[in-house]
């Protein structure tokens, strides 16, 4: 027998059967009401598990979209939170330092996505997918809910340039507690999650484990953003400590970031102009 | 003249089949069924797709006539009759076909003809319990309705066997 004709044969049978097998499957479920019930559950549960590995599948598959839609959230919240802290220090100042202004400024948060970072120099830098048409300006901050992650130095139509905090000419000006002392935080130099807090006046206290925060007395970054967490303190010059601190965030695992631009950081560097100018 | 045999045999078991079914109630752990081995037993010659055209008729048959539950016996008699030359081929081998002989206690042994019988009949008690069943009855009780079922019916098979073989009726 010709190979074609049996291999037809075999598909006819196959096809046979499946419909026999279906038309008695059938007639079954609609005379035995056990069977009917049992039918149906069976059913269900196939489809359930087969509509249940298909959603996975397809939220699997649309995980980059859902990343960005809580980035996008995540800077919108950003921005609520910072209106809602300004107005409580608002409301501080007016209850409890009558005459005494507070420079809170405000703060826009977009979100955006590192396309490239570099880690392994002293130098390091970051590349985001926004630029001028997405309104970023130099002198913008990026951060993540983990902490800070650099300062935009230069800006293209459509791409930002950065500087990393992993950077050692990068610094960011943080308090250890929320209301304790202030000083500049430094990139360790070599750990990817690992800095240091510098000029920490020896009068302060403070103690391992204490959380550190952005004091919000830069024109870039607003305040309280969680860094990290001190740990080992040593006495430099015998009249500042420096701090070793932990950082939340990883730079090895970055990649949707928020920039937080101050609106009123011209107005602030105009000032400092000023004050400059009249103390020369 | 064979063939007039078989198949008059096979009507007649049928019949036998039913009486089975509505008259004859061992234990709840017994069912009885020849059909496995009358599509066992068709001739070689006869091939996959009338073999299933004749089981889902014959299995139909016994449904509506007896049973209460139509399409149990069809359902679970059509992939006998689907793998039926594959197990001839596997136990008896493929000259068989070639040949064109049909089996038989008498050509190729008892033992053969058990393996043979305990296989389809295997294959029919499983989906015959499993729908019979409907996931209400507990693992063990279905195990032992397979494995009681399936020596009274190897017992009763391999005697009927013998009226169903075209051989043994050699002129």
């Amino acid at each position: 027998m010709p190979k074609e004709r049996k291999t037809s044969i075999v598909l006819l049978s196959i096809a046979i059967f499946i419909l026999m097998e279906i038309a008695s499957f059938c007639m079954l479920r609609n005379n035995g009401e056990l069977q009917g019930i049992w039918a149906a559950r069976m059913s269900h549960a196939v489809m359930a598990k087969a509509w249940g590995g298909s959603e996975n599948l397809r939220h699997y598959l649309s995980l980059n979209k859902e990343n960005e839609i809580l980035a996008n959230e995540n800077a919108r919240l950003n921005q609520i939170l910072g209106q809602y802290q300004a107005v409580e220090a608002q409301r501080r100042s007016d209850s409890l330092t009558a005459g005494i202004s507070l420079a809170t400024g405000d703060y826009v948060f977009s979100p955006a996505t590192i396309i490239k970072i570099s880690r392994n120099k002293q130098h390091n830098y970051f590349i985001i997918n926004k630029g001028l048409e997405d309104g970023i300006r130099p002198q913008s901050g990026i951060i993540t809910n983990n902490g800070v992650i650099g300062i935009i130095d230069a800006v293209d139509k459509h791409y930002s340039y950065g500087l990393s905090f992993m950077n050692s000419g990068v610094s960011v000006s943080s308090r250890i507690g929320k209301e304790g002392a202030v000083g500049p935080l430094f990139w360790d130099g070599r750990s990817f999650d690992k800095a240091v807090l510098k000029e920490i006046p020896l009068q302060y206290k403070f103690a391992s484990g204490d959380t550190v925060w952005t004091s919000g007395y830069s024109a870039i970054f607003p305040a309280d953003i969680p860094l990290g967490v001190a740990g080992e303190s040593r006495i430099v010059n015998g009249a500042v400590n420096e701090i070793e601190v932990q950082l939340f965030e990883n730079f090895t695992a970055l990649r949707y970031v928020t920039v937080v631009e101050n609106i009123g950081r011209d107005e602030i560097i105009n000032l400092e102009g000023i004050e400059n100018q009249d103390s020369k | 003249m064979k063939r007039n045999h078989y198949f008059l045999t096979f009507f007649l078991l049928l019949i036998l089949q039913i009486l089975f079914c509505n008259y004859l109630h061992l234990s709840l752990y017994v069912s009885l069924s020849i059909l496995p081995v009358m599509i066992l037993m068709l001739p070689i010659r006869f091939g996959t797709i009338f073999a299933m055209v004749l089981a889902f008729v014959s299995g139909l048959c016994v449904d509506f006539l007896s049973e209460g539950i139509i399409g149990i016996n069809a359902f679970s008699l059509v992939p006998v009759a689907f793998l039926r030359t594959s197990i001839i081929d596997l136990i008896f081998g493929d000259e068989i076909f070639a040949r064109k002989e049909d089996i038989s206690i008498r050509k190729h042994g008892i033992v053969k003809m058990s393996v043979a019988i305990i296989a389809v009949q295997s294959i029919f008690l499983l989906l015959y319990i499993w729908i019979d069943g409907a996931s209400t009855r507990p693992f063990w009780f279905n195990a032992a309705r397979f494995f009681v079922s399936l020596v009274a019916g190897l017992l009763l098979s391999l005697a009927l066997s013998k009226p169903l073989s075209t051989n043994d009726h050699d002129l």
